[in-house]
Formats: structure tokens, sequence, C-alpha cells
């Protein structure tokens, strides 16, 4: 079973767009795991039906049990984040500034504040259209993506893919290059890196390929919408020539994709001239997976 | 020698755990006295931020020679390890803790080396 891990560094290059269609692409041989949690957006594409829920918790959350309280206002002296406020003579924390870092349940002299776990959202297992199975979760307002989260979506998405024997795992990854990135890209196999043609698509692909170095993995490139400025993807491909990044495909812009997400379908669902090409990269990264073996 | 597994389980047929830092287990297998033990991980990965660091200085605490792990530790956890002199050998990520110690003995497993 491999682990075929997507991301992009930048935002809006369409990485979700080609995620969903390796998705359907890969079929009843492809577990989905949307790891980009902060802003997840693959259940518009493949409708899952939430078979099965549960509730996330991470970090934790200081609460002042009132009666206990004699308002001496340590608590809100020491807490660095402004959290603590004074309403109706009461001090009271504010869930959404609250770190939960612990130091004024440590400098209150009566030991009435307590840090609890946080419940930052649910964790979902559901079916799909494919006739396979995605794992996904949705964040409470406020909330933050944590390497914890995507460590939690990326078990259970290999659990099901070795009870049901799936041949692959194709995750949606989180963006930019912190610790859910980090963990998005811990244990996988392949990475596949989409990028578009413009200065900060080039800038954040270098950036989020640093990364990619450090756990020694084998990646493969997508341009998207090269077409746009020919003289940045140019760049893009000296750039992953020099870093023996696997040419994958170069995606013309075409409005197709934006056509697709208003039918709520992937590229590959409908009828365009980006579907053949987007078959063939994924014919080709299952031929690169298996030539490292 | 102390060699330190990353790992799913508690056994030798138990699979190596790719990830380094929300690692379930460690499997310490001391060659020298052909002693095993387990050392438990759970805090570590229950942390929302930050598990490789922690995890690293759980390592370090164990006093090991040689650690094998899948992709091997992202950069901060990386910057830790470098400083201790334990060697790292990866791509034991779809290997049992067995396999993977007959493929260091065999000199099959890469040493991790992060690329500049």
């Amino acid at each position: 079973m491999k682990e075929i891990v997507i991301i992009s560094g930048k935002g809006g290059t369409g990485k979700t767009s080609v995620s969903a269609s390796f998705a359907v692409l890969g079929g009843k041989d492809v577990i989905v795991a949307d790891c980009d949690v902060d802003a997840a957006d693959m259940h518009l594409l493949l409708k899952p039906d939430y078979e099965i829920s549960e509730e996330f918790y991470s970090g934790e959350l200081a609460i002042i049990k009132q009666e206990d309280c004699i308002k001496c206002g340590k608590c809100k002296d020491v807490c660095r984040f402004g959290a603590i406020n004074i309403i109706e003579n009461k001090y009271i924390t504010d869930p959404l500034s609250c770190e939960g870092c612990g130091y004024c349940a440590r400098v209150c002299p009566t030991e009435t504040i307590i840090n609890i776990d946080l419940n930052v959202g649910n964790w979902y297992i559901s079916n799909i259209r494919t006739g396979s199975k995605m794992v996904h979760a949705k964040l409470a307002t406020g909330a933050d993506n944590s390497g914890k989260l995507v460590a939690q979506v990326k078990n259970k998405a290999k659990e099901l893919a070795e009870k049901m024997n799936k041949k692959y795992i194709v995750v949606d990854g989180s963006p930019g290059v912190g610790c859910p990135v980090v963990s998005s890209l811990s244990g996988a196999s392949y990475v596949v890196l989409v990028t578009e043609p413009t200065v900060s698509g080039l800038h954040d692909l270098k950036r989020v390929y640093e990364l990619v170095k450090k756990f020694n993995l084998r990646a493969g490139c997508i341009i998207n919408k090269y077409d746009l400025n020919i003289s940045v993807t140019r760049e893009i491909e000296k750039f992953s020539e020099k870093e023996q990044i696997d040419k994958l495909a170069k995606i013309p812009y075409d409005k197709s994709f934006t056509e697709a997400v208003i039918q709520k379908l992937t590229v590959a669902e409908t009828d365009n001239k980006i579907k053949p090409l987007l078959q063939k990269t994924w014919e080709n990264i299952k031929n690169k997976i298996n030539e490292t073996n | 020698m102390k060699i330190v597994f990353t790992a799913k389980g508690k056994e030798w047929n138990s699979p190596v755990d790719p990830r380094f830092g929300r690692t379930e287990y460690f499997f310490i297998y001391d060659d020298e006295k052909n002693e095993v033990s387990i050392a438990n991980n759970a805090d570590s990965s229950k942390e929302a931020h930050g598990a490789g660091p922690k995890t690293a200085q759980k390592l370090f605490d164990l006093n090991a020679d040689v650690l094998i792990t899948g992709n091997g530790p992202g950069e901060n956890a990386a910057t830790v390890l470098n400083q201790t002199g334990l060697k790292i050998y990866v791509g034991a990520g779809d290997m049992t803790i067995k396999d993977a110690y007959d493929a260091f003995k065999n000199d099959k497993l890469p040493l991790f080396k992060a690329k500049k």
C-alpha cells in the first residue's frame, strides 16, 4: 500500500481539484484523506456521506471555576495572550484567545484554574461515489489545524486501506510549510507538487520542496495553468530539473476546472480536454511509485 | 549496541511505524545483551504541535546508538538528533521490525542524511 501526498506550498494552484481527480481515477483502489483541514473543500467535489463521526480533541483551554475564585487578578496579569477578561466582575477566559499554556493555573493562589482538553471539531469516515472511502475532518470556528489532527486522519486512512486491501492512499496535503505539512509528509511514499507559473507559486514551491528534501522523498511536479506565464513555467522546469523532481504534467489553463466545480464534480468526470492529461498523469505516478520498489 | 525502532507494536513481527514524532512505541533491542524493551510514546503523539522534538528528547534519554524508522525525522527533530551522534537509518516504513533488523544487518537500509 502506497501513500501519495499532494501538496502545493501556495494555495489556489489546483491541488484539491487534482487530488479529487486522482481519487476518482483511482476509484476502488484508493482511500482518500483530506488533510487540508483548515480550509477543507474536497467534500464539495466528492460529496461524502459522513457515515462515521468522532469528536476530535487537540490543545487545551483554561477554565476558571468561579466558586473558588478570589478575584486577585494574577491570572489576568500573567496571560500574554490577553485571554482573560473581567465580565460582570468575574474573571473569564476567552476560548478563542487562550493558548492553553497553563501559566494562569500555575500562578493561581487558590488553584481554581484547570486546563481542559479542547474539542476542536470532528473527523469522519465517509463513503464516496468512487466506491471507496474518504477520511476527512471539520474544524470548529477559530480552531487550528495541527500535526496531531493530520496524523489522526492519515492513520485512520491507513488502517482502512490495510483492512480493505487498497493499493493507494491519496492525501490532499496541508498548505504552507508548518507542522501540519510535516505531519502530512511523514510516512509518505511519493509527493506530488502542484504549482502554477506565478512568482509566489514558484517561491512557495521552492520553500515546500526544502521540506520534502528533509524527508528524502521522491517527488514529481504538475505545473497547472502553465500557459498563463511561459517564462515562469520555464523557471519551474529548470528548478525541477536541477532538483531531479519528476516532470509529471503541464496542464493548460482551462475553464473546465471551474465548470466541474459548479457541477460538484471533478475534472476527471466531465467531458473536457484536461481529463486525458490527468489520466496519463495518474498512470505515470503509479508507474513511478512501482519503479521505486 | 542499542538499536531503537519506531514501532506500531511490541513484538518482533509488529510493523515499523513509518512516522518518527508520532510513533506509537519505541522497540529497543540491545544486541549485546540480546534484550528487548519497549518505551511508550503515546504522550508525544498527543501533542498538537512539536511532537518531533519531544520524541527526539525521549530518544536521547534512551541512550540509543542506532535509530531505524520510515522517512526519518522532520527538520526540528533532526537538528536535535544531529547533536547526539545517533545513527539514523530510514526506508523501513513498510517492514516488520524483524525484517528491518535483518535489512539493517545486511547494510540494506540507507543512512538518513538531510539534503542541504
